[in-house]
């Protein structure tokens, strides 16, 4: 019984001018490679500047190859009008080969396309110059040697023989400019995000009556990324406030997971704690007396003694001044406009394998969620684990290593 | 913990146990329900979890040990850390004034991989680290080391308290050499240590015997007494061998004499 086998096609894009630049942005690149995933699911980011696309079986809907390169080239272009080399062939190599032989029909054309048909083998590449292998100075040299100076003659050797002259790598060489190359695409995993957002009409009074919202948009989020088993390893809160910057903050989490409580308590405590900032940040510049510790960051609360001359500036006007000192007065509750919850840098869940056979790992697991909701409310440094490292010296500090937690 | 339901005492039974212990109750007064199933963390002492009657540290409960320094609180604190550990739980050590050792810790059985070790600045401070730590319901077994600081303020402690009660998972150790006064009035359970002898082998000290002493339960009846070894180094993993040659040796004597310490079981 025969059986049809489909040929892979593939279809290698460089763009000369990202190329040329040593220190050319990605971000165009990582645009046109978004747009590209509209053409084929399987996109490979080579290099900055060079672009493979699985095109096998794309034909009934885009049509031929040479149409299918131009959808590529026009959807690239959106992104950024920069010229582009298309080529075409059933492997990575004679792809990307095609594409360095691609040839500009006329001056100032935005894209120049070659292919290698199907089963293109030795006979199409046998008077290339072996130049265009990738082979080391050292490698040419012997080749140049040895008077191969194109394909065809390599190609040509027995295996075995070139295998004892130049090795493994000799063989590899071989087998390209046979038109063999056995390296699969390797499709990039987009990096994604989801996100949702509520706005409040009217605006909500304080930052902590966002909490329910939160926890409902964290529900709504890890129940679609659970749908296609990926976990988020951090998350982007954006509050817009009224009468009152925005306020952004980025957590990242101890581990990817699709916990919602957990996710929207660590989240509602890093904004507790961005809010506090703000409002004892002036506190150390004057002398005065200590009078305890402040409840954000552990800073040490000093009041400013009326009529002294000690601070390097005066306090702000908002403050109030007393027979004792001055307190900044607290800022007003700010009103939430809208909220966003954006969750990136999403995983497989399942990567974590200590927690899903013992239970106290995967408690552990958990209480490192309540640590930095810790870590946020007094500061780094409290929380530590102890390793232990020389337990038979002398003193005591260099037996153990105290390690602090989230560092 | 005793499920045995011929194990649990009448009302006559414990009344006059507390008589016989010199307890007297008011007359007409009612005694508080014992808790013969509430859930405990092994002390690492099996004489001193029958002492206890709950089978352990009560959980959900803030408990002092009230011990002068060097007689062995924290080795005892440190041998219910490692027995939580053995039964599968997580705990923490809240270290006021950075007094503790882990090797000492690992070497008394203490599995520095689930051991959590916190610094906090002040007894204030120390205290709201464990309402939080308690409220997450994850740690088994927490100490309190408040070192040479004076004790918290009274109404932060009644906060942890109900905290850990409310979790109800968490047993909490509190080691307050000098605070035990105003610790002791809010604890649920308060053990006296007073050493007894110490243990030697020849004229090398390899240990203590310590008077446990439950003054006050609130779950159970108080009273209960038990005598613990407590071993220099290996604690509840002594070899048996060199246990069984310690012959106890007067404090007294000791004190008049001091021995010279050596590392005998390194």
């Amino acid at each position: 019984m025969r059986r049809s086998i489909t040929r892979t096609r593939l279809l290698a894009l460089v763009w000369p001018e990202l190329r040329a630049a040593e220190a050319a942005p990605t971000r165009p690149f990582e645009r046109m490679l978004d747009a590209l995933d509209d053409l084929s699911p399987r996109v490979e980011a080579v290099a900055n500047g060079v672009a493979l696309v699985d095109m096998t079986g794309l034909g009934p809907m885009w049509g031929t190859e040479r149409r299918i390169a131009a959808r590529a080239v026009m959807l690239t272009r959106a992104v950024a009008p920069l010229t582009v080399r298309c080529g075409i062939g059933d492997n990575r190599w004679l792809a990307t080969l095609a594409a360095r032989l691609a040839r500009f029909d006329r001056p100032g054309a935005p894209a120049a396309f070659h292919a290698f048909g199907v089963h293109a083998g030795r006979a199409e590449l046998r008077d290339l110059p072996l130049a265009l292998l990738p082979a080391d100075l050292a490698t040419r040299q012997r080749l140049d040697l040895f008077g191969l100076t194109r394909m065809g003659q390599l190609a040509d050797l027995p295996r075995s023989a070139v295998g004892a002259q130049f090795g493994a790598a000799g063989e590899r060489l071989q087998a390209l400019a046979r038109g063999h190359d056995p390296r699969p695409i390797v499709p990039r995993r987009r990096p994604e995000h989801v996100e949702a957002g509520a706005t409040f009409e009217p605006a909500l009074e304080g930052i902590g009556s966002v909490g329910l919202t939160l926890r409902r948009l964290a529900a709504e989020l890890c129940d679609r990324l659970r749908e296609r088993h990926l976990a988020p390893g951090r998350a982007t809160l954006v509050l817009r406030l009224e009468d009152a910057p925005e306020l952004r903050v980025a957590q990242q989490f101890p581990q990817p997971a699709l916990e919602p409580d957990w996710i929207a308590r660590l989240l509602i405590s890093r904004l507790e704690a961005a809010a506090r900032a703000p409002f004892f940040s002036y506190t150390n510049q004057v002398g005065g007396n200590r009078v305890g510790q402040s409840s954000s960051a552990n800073e040490p609360i000093q009041i400013y003694v009326a009529g002294s001359q000690e601070g390097p500036r005066q306090p702000p006007d908002s403050v109030i001044t007393t027979t004792v000192g001055t307190w900044r007065e607290p800022p007003p509750e700010p009103r939430v406009a809208s909220v966003l919850l954006q969750f990136d840098r999403l995983n497989d869940p399942a990567s974590r394998q200590l927690p899903a056979f013992e239970a106290r790992a995967a408690r552990w697991d958990e209480l490192r969620w309540s640590l930095e909701r810790i870590r946020h409310r007094f500061g780094p440094g409290r929380l530590r684990r102890a390793t232990a490292e020389r337990p038979t010296a002398a003193l005591p500090e260099h037996r153990s290593r105290l390690v602090d937690i989230g560092s | 913990m005793r499920t045995d339901a011929a194990a649990a005492p009448s009302l006559e039974t414990a009344l006059e146990t507390l008589r016989a212990r010199g307890l007297g109750m008011r007359r007409g007064s009612e005694p508080a329900p014992l808790e013969l199933t509430r859930p405990s963390v092994p002390t690492g002492h099996p004489a001193l979890d029958v002492a206890l009657g709950t089978g352990g540290w009560p959980r959900g409960a803030l408990t002092l040990l009230d011990a002068r320094t060097g007689s062995g609180a924290t080795t005892l604190a440190l041998g219910t850390l490692a027995a939580a550990q053995e039964a599968g739980g997580l705990t923490a050590w809240l270290d006021l004034d950075g007094t503790l050792d882990p090797a000492v810790a690992a070497r008394l059985g203490v599995s520095l991989e689930w051991l959590l070790i916190a610094r906090p600045h002040d007894p204030g401070e120390a205290v709201e680290l464990a309402a939080w730590l308690a409220r997450s319901g994850l740690i088994d077994a927490l100490v309190l080391d408040l070192g040479t600081h004076p004790a918290p303020d009274r109404r932060a402690l009644d906060r942890l308290g109900s905290l850990l009660a409310r979790s109800g998972s968490t047993s909490a150790l509190v080691l307050a050499p000098t605070g035990g006064t105003v610790v002791g009035a809010v604890v649920g359970v308060r053990v006296a240590l007073h050493r007894t002898a110490w243990l030697g082998v020849g004229r090398d000290l390899v240990g203590q015997r310590v008077h446990a002493v439950v003054e006050r339960h609130r779950w159970w009846l108080a009273g209960g007494s038990a005598e613990l070894d407590l071993w220099f180094g290996e604690g509840r993993r002594i070899d048996p061998l060199l246990a069984a040659r310690a012959q106890p040796i007067d404090p007294v004597e000791v004190a008049a004499e001091p021995p010279v310490l050596r590392v005998v079981s390194a």
